[in-house]
């Protein structure tokens, strides 16, 4: 059974439509949300809490409609948001249980909870400071526990690695997948940096300017050989040779991005565009540094969807 | 300590130490549901707003108002301990009714400067909207929150007195005979909640329509004492219908506690009403006003504080 289903979902602010007629199913696991900043994310993951009233079309969130049955909803949904919301002054455990309470714990179950749930997150030995005094990584790591401590069905992550350095992204992402495998919480995480959902999720939705551009199990939209990744060495003379490679290979058809000396090239068989991509080097007397089989990424749904 | 440290697993001879279960698990209990919400809002709200578990600066303020409201209480046990006459009869010390003017002094600092923290800070901060991702919902919060200034309110409002007659009563100034006893504490219990609900839904009221406590607190404070001098000049100055006394909150709520102490047309600090020869006495025209009028204006108060600070939390939006 989906975890959140919408048919025709639209979210209109003024002229400005927010999410355009969304038809999209949600699988149990990790979901990945992604989209650039604007897409309409964090609109989406409102609605699905019951904060805003869809302009038209439906949403069922865990089989309910978060606008008829929200207090039911949220009762089964923990939630992290983008912003700091923590309250400086209180003590980390105290914040956790306060929340775990007000979704529905007694209050000696949300005391030890509160505490499980911090030494869970990596959190244990700090779990009586204050959040004023806390990294920003600790905090995030306070609003994730807050968001499973009620032990919820599903839990709702507005990018939870913002301001993360790379260390503490990697130690937040491997926490989101632990949760998910270990404790059968399904997890929808809103990210705009393509690679951790690539890493952490099972199923993505990509959203642009409010579009659906992807939806599915991330194994068959991306990872399966898509053309070849051609690095090349801009060598000195002839002057340009990089250029004059991109533009042969694009006169002939195919599809070339290109990052500095780093070519991604699709558009025929790998056979083909190996020999296509030698005959353009050769011609422009550059210098191949790397040539390798290409995998397709999430980034490619974009690039496909925006053409 | 209220927390649990970290179970560990036992850890065999020769194997290196590990954790290997932090405790966390799934849980199939019961939920405590709506009630347990509210509960839990309700008790945050009042430890924030009486500063507990924070630094002591916030605990300054909310605690000045309780002193300011107590101290006299406390005063004026003592004297008639040691004086040991019948202080209220003898018409030396303020009787119960009349206490409620050094109550006010205290409501109104303590409505205009911390009171406005409580609904303020949750908007400002975003913890508006993870209490809104919790089953609580718009009316359900802002119960609890009204709920939580109430019950502080009341601890002014009829802690105090509470007190003055507990300990007249043991001192043996207290009212004659256990008829009049639970009289005088039902007017006490009546009169505290209902001042309370009036300034609880007043103050909300104000510090729901900014973002900016600064600018709450003069809004209470303007509502307080403004509407206070304003109705005051109407009346008195242009002559007006008393019935514009509705519009003072502080007046008009102290009308409704002497209704409920059957008292008509008696200042609360304790002077006479107006006599033949009063040029001035301010507020006395309330004295004329129908009993059924001051409990209906009260009620006005409470409603339309309640409307407004809804209306406000309807349109609120909830972006991120």
């Amino acid at each position: 059974m989906a975890i959140v289903e919408t048919q025709g979902l639209t979210q209109r602010f003024g002229p400005t439509v927010a999410l355009d007629g969304l038809d999209l199913e949600m699988q149990p696991g990790v979901t990945g949300l992604v989209g650039a900043n604007g897409a309409g994310k964090t609109t989406l993951l409102n609605a699905m809490l019951g904060l805003r009233v869809p302009t038209s079309g439906s949403l069922t969130v865990l089989g309910l409609d978060p606008q008829t049955a929200g207090y039911r909803l949220r009762g089964q949904v923990g939630f992290a948001p983008e912003r700091n919301v923590l309250p400086d002054e209180m003590r980390a455990v105290d914040f956790v249980r306060h929340l775990s309470e007000v979704r529905g714990l007694p209050r000696s179950e949300a005391r030890n909870r509160a505490s499980d749930t911090l030494w869970l997150v990596g959190l244990g030995e700090e779990r009586l400071r204050t959040l004023g005094t806390m990294s920003t990584g600790q905090r995030q790591r306070v609003k994730l526990a807050q968001a499973i401590a009620s032990d919820p069905k599903l839990v709702l992550l507005d990018e939870p690695t913002d301001g993360l350095d790379p260390v503490q992204r990697s130690e937040m992402l491997t926490l989101i997948g632990q949760i998910s495998r270990d404790f059968s919480i399904n997890v929808v995480l809103s990210s705009h940096q393509l690679e951790e959902v690539e890493r952490v999720c099972d199923n993505v939705v990509a959203l642009d300017a409010g579009r659906l551009v992807a939806c599915g199990p991330i194994s068959e939209l991306v990872g399966a050989g898509e053309g070849i990744t051609l690095e090349l060495v801009d060598v000195a003379d002839p002057a340009g040779s990089v250029d004059a490679v991109v533009a042969a290979l694009r006169a002939g058809g195919l599809e070339v991005r290109r990052h500095e000396a780093t070519l991604a090239l699709r558009g025929a068989a790998f056979e083909e565009l190996c020999d296509r991509a030698r005959d353009a080097v050769a011609a422009a007397g550059a210098r191949i540094r790397r040539l390798d089989t290409r995998r397709r990424s999430l980034e490619d749904l974009f690039e496909d969807a925006s053409r | 300590m209220s927390d649990t440290p970290a179970p560990t697993a036992p850890v065999a001879d020769g194997e290196a130490a590990q954790i290997i279960d932090q405790g966390y698990r799934s849980y199939d209990g019961p939920r405590t549901g709506l009630a347990g919400s509210v509960r839990s809002v309700v008790r945050y709200s009042v430890r924030h707003t009486l500063g507990l578990g924070r630094p002591a600066r916030h605990k300054v303020l909310p605690w000045l108002a309780v002193v300011i409201a107590l101290v006299p209480a406390v005063v004026f046990v003592g004297l008639a301990v040691v004086l040991n006459v019948d202080l209220i009869t003898e018409e030396i010390l303020p009787d119960y009714h009349q206490y409620y003017g050094f109550i006010t002094t205290a409501l109104f600092f303590y409505c205009g400067i911390v009171v406005p923290d409580i609904l303020v800070s949750d908007r400002r901060s975003g913890m508006l909207q993870m209490y809104l991702s919790t089953p609580l919902q718009r009316w359900s919060y802002l119960a609890s929150k009204a709920l939580a200034v109430a019950l502080t309110l009341a601890v002014l409002t009829i802690g105090p007195v509470l007190f003055l007659l507990v300990a007249y009563t043991i001192e043996g100034s207290g009212p004659d005979g256990l008829i009049e006893w639970i009289k005088i504490f039902v007017r006490i219990i009546v009169a505290g909640g209902a001042i309370s609900a009036a300034f609880t839904a007043a103050s909300l009221a104000a510090a729901s329509l900014t973002d900016r406590r600064a600018f709450a607190s003069v809004g209470v404070i303007l509502l307080l004492w403004g509407s206070g001098f304003v109705t005051l000049a109407l009346v008195e100055a242009a002559d007006m219908s008393a019935n514009i006394y509705a519009f003072d909150l502080g007046g008009i709520s102290d009308e409704l506690k002497n209704r409920i102490y059957s008292i008509e047309g008696i200042d609360p600090i304790g002077a006479q009403g107006p006599g033949p020869d009063d040029d001035f006495s301010p507020g006395a025209g309330r004295a004329g006003l129908s009993t059924t009028f001051v409990a209906a204006a009260n009620l006005a108060w409470v409603a339309v504080g309640s409307a407004v600070v809804w209306w406000r939390y309807r349109r609120l939006a909830m972006s991120r």
